[in-house]
């Protein structure tokens, strides 16, 4: 028999409270989970290597970061610019988002340098350029490598098997956890129809509930390794 | 009057080409049950998304209770707590509904935010507790529970708001026989009661559910 | 607290992560007797739940929100060692797939949030557990305990970012005098990175740690790092590794500040020529060489130095590059405006 109260309407005013950040966390947790699924097939047929990406990207950058002659930075930027342009329309606005984002920052962040000596700016421009051509070299990078292709190339500069293998698990266990924390938030958040004074308490029980889960998660894999034969020997994964 | 009214809505999942849901219409009535079917992938889960506000259509319209939900609407946070006080939501999975220490917290979680006094909150509580059979695990942690405990403390969460609309995805799914019996007398005096049942269900399970009219979405 | 790509000079970077690698080889070491074998995938866990509680919003005052850094959280959910691994991996992810941090700075932001936050946080909390625990076993405590263990790491972890930075300006100007990297000195730098640590981000930290902890210790304490460790095993102690990084840190960048000032008096112009010209080299850890003989290939042009008609013929292509970009991009947001279902 259910109780009365529930075969009545309630008419009650809610009180007034924010869920703001549930809403925050869900936007961006699914940004982030839809970036890691994106990123697992974005390779063209015919790459480089990814090992040979990995570390001519690191030398670029290195060289770029100890570069100060401006002619050098233009040419990286005609190059990187040029090859961008090659890209299919949303792939370049979702590469410039990034970057054009990060420098902005750093930008704001000099600013007060910049006023404090203006002799300076110069200095400043060039380092906020060296920030937007690091970052969309890595953005290229990324965008243009497959991840497991990436840890391939780990493995081939004998990065130790377990750290690798802890990499791997780690994209799959945050696209998992992530869809979960999003789950979990929206659960939150349409069961929170008035004021939460407890709102670092249901937080808190999120990341709890959400690590909990990880560890449920990583106790039912191992399982199932052992149950395909694993033998506790990471150096063969 | 109609509860919910859906005018011709279209979903994309953004970055797919391919519509979930296309050119699809219905309404339900103040007090009416809708039954939802179709195939794994058909959409329910999409539909059941966008009635709660949690998705929006790329075309068409949706009207709860005569005014239109759209994404602007619902971000007022007045709106949209008021909306989501209206209609509950039981997930497929109830592994994703419950973050609370304890089943007695995650049932007193809406309560508490309706801002009912202690003694109230306490009441409504065990009420709901009591409803699905759960009283005996109020101090257990939810997800030490098994499954078909899970959905009952889930649903006993949702219902201790006391919403007007009840959307449930696939209800009986994981259920044994006697939480399937609890659940759905559960439902026949909720529906009796003059709230709205909106329910995935397979054919099997339909007959749990009070008679009500049947969508059948299509693959698209 | 994630320093971003040329904030630091390559040098620095490259102590940093020369560094990290003593931690990482102990953390790894221990980690792998700490933890039974059946919990080791666990760091896994650890470094998407690192990488995932950076993302989440904590409320603040009205409807502001901040986002907590957790590695003190990290480090009592799964012990200091695994916390230094696991957001090490996060810090990787984040660097390579966000551009949250740079490639060259891993070293760096790992020393910091890594090495310095799980540790100072994770011994704050043992230490003020075992002087006012006195046996007893209060949630309250251990509770409180973990808010100040967080508060205190993130405040080291940004005082070390901020030092990271101040220095910069010290040690790495060009012929003028600007700076070549972070443009801060220490007396901007330290008070611009702490002030805003100490009294906002390390209370949401501690909040945000205490909240989880707590939920975990009173619903799942058995899966707390206090409670999986293999108690068997006998503590070693941390001090040799830290002693060595810290070591290593001290004998580069700070050692080359140092040699200079006791040379003589030096204008900051001339600093700036001790370290551009090649001699700098005399002072550069080894593992650094490679990335320091580079320099006499880049001879230091000034902009009115560089060759006119190259700067021309690659402004013209910078200029057509962005032309198609620009182009590329209008068309795209004119094809939003009318999106197609039935394709």
């Amino acid at each position: 028999m259910i109780p009365e109260w529930m075969t009545l309407t309630d008419s009650r005013e809610l009180p007034e409270g924010s869920s703001a950040f549930a809403v925050r966390t869900i936007k961006s947790v699914s940004a982030a989970v839809g970036k890691l699924r994106f990123q697992q097939g974005h390779e063209k047929k015919y790459a480089v290597p990814a090992l040979v990406k990995l570390i001519l990207l690191v030398l670029f950058i290195v060289f770029l970061s100890l570069n100060r002659s401006v002619l050098i930075m233009m040419a990286y930027t005609a190059v990187l610019l040029l090859y961008l342009s090659t890209w299919p329309p949303a792939d370049i606005l979702r590469i410039l988002k990034g970057c054009l984002g990060v420098s902005l920052l750093t930008f704001v962040l000099l600013v007060p340098a910049m006023l404090m000596n203006p002799d300076g700016v110069q200095s400043q421009i060039l380092l906020v350029w060296k920030v937007f051509l690091s970052i969309l070299m890595v953005s290229i990078f990324n965008h243009t490598t497959q991840w497991n292709h990436i840890t391939a190339a780990l493995r081939k500069l004998h990065v130790p098997g377990i750290f690798v293998f802890t990499i791997d698990i780690t994209m799959k266990y945050t696209v998992a956890l992530g869809r979960f924390i999003s789950d979990l938030m929206t659960s939150y958040l349409i069961r929170a129809v008035g004021k939460d004074d407890r709102r670092y308490q249901s937080l808190g029980g999120v990341a709890g509930v959400t690590f909990i889960r990880g560890t449920q998660m990583n106790r039912e894999m191992y399982e199932a390794m052992r149950c395909r034969g694993f033998t506790d020997d990471y150096r063969g994964l | 009057m109609n509860m919910i009214e859906v005018r011709n809505i279209t979903y994309v999942y953004p970055g797919e080409g391919k519509p979930v849901l296309k050119d699809l219409s219905f309404c339900v009535e103040k007090g009416g049950c809708l039954i939802v079917k179709g195939d794994n992938g058909a959409g329910k889960t999409t539909l059941f998304r966008v009635l709660n506000g949690l998705a929006f259509p790329v075309k068409g319209q949706y009207f709860f209770d005569g005014t239109e939900i759209t994404e602007k609407w619902l971000g007022v946070s007045r709106n949209s707590k008021l909306f989501h006080k209206k209609i509950g939501y039981l997930f497929q999975n109830p592994d994703t509904m419950l973050f609370c220490g304890t089943v007695y917290d995650e049932v007193a979680f809406g309560p508490r935010q309706m801002g009912l006094s202690d003694d109230e909150t306490d009441r409504r509580t065990r009420d709901c507790m009591e409803l699905f059979g759960i009283t005996d695990l109020a101090s257990k942690a939810p997800y030490h529970l098994s499954g078909g405990q899970k959905k009952r403390t889930a649903l006993a969460a949702v219902t201790a708001l006391n919403p007007e609309v009840l959307v449930l995805d696939e209800p009986f799914a994981g259920l044994d026989r006697k939480s399937k019996e609890l659940l759905k007398e559960f439902l026949k005096e909720y529906h009796e009661a003059g709230k709205t049942l909106i329910a995935a269900v397979h054919d099997e399970n339909q007959c749990e559910l009070p008679a009500g009219e049947v969508l059948e979405l299509q693959v698209v | 607290m994630h320093i971003p790509e040329n904030y630091l000079s390559p040098s620095t970077c490259g102590i940093m992560s020369a560094a990290m690698l003593p931690v990482w080889y102990h953390a790894v070491k221990n980690v792998q007797r700490e933890l039974p074998k059946e919990k080791l995938s666990l760091v896994g866990v650890g470094a998407s739940f690192s990488f995932l509680v950076m993302m989440l919003n904590v409320p603040l005052i009205g409807g502001t929100t901040g986002h907590a850094v957790g590695g003190t959280l990290i480090a009592l959910l799964f012990g200091p060692n695994a916390a230094c691994i696991a957001v090490s991996v996060a810090l990787l992810l984040q660097a390579v797939i966000f551009g949250d941090g740079g490639i060259l700075a891993f070293g760096a932001n790992c020393f910091n949030m890594a090495f310095v936050l799980p540790f100072a946080g994770y011994y704050a909390y043992r230490l003020i557990v075992k002087c006012f625990g006195k046996g007893r076993e209060s949630s309250g405590l251990h509770i409180a305990a973990a808010a100040a263990g967080s508060y205190i790491g993130l405040n080291l972890a940004a005082l070390c970012a901020a030092v990271e930075f101040g220095i910069q300006p010290l040690l790495f100007t060009d012929s003028l005098g600007h700076a070549l990297y972070c443009p801060y000195g220490l007396n901007t730098a330290v008070p611009a990175m702490l002030i805003p640590h100490l009294a906002v981000a390390g209370f949401v930290e501690a909040a945000f740690t205490a909240a989880v902890y707590a939920f975990v210790r009173k619903v799942s304490p058995d899966l707390l790092f206090e409670n999986i460790r293999n108690s068997s095993v006998t503590k070693s102690s941390h001090l040799p590794v830290f002693a060595l990084a810290a070591l290593m840190i001290a004998a580069s960048p700070l050692g080359l500040l140092a040699e200079g000032t006791a040379w003589g008096e030096w204008g900051a112009d001339e600093i700036a020529e001790v370290v551009t010209d090649g001699s700098a080299l005399g002072y550069t850890p080894s593992g650094l060489a490679n990335g320091w003989t580079l320099r006499p290939l880049m001879p230091d042009y000034a902009l009115e130095g560089m060759s006119e008609t190259a700067a021309y013929i690659l402004s013209a292509v910078i200029g057509a590059a962005l032309l198609i970009i620009l182009f590329k991009l209008l068309t795209l947001a004119l094809k939003d405006k009318n999106v197609r279902y039935d394709s």
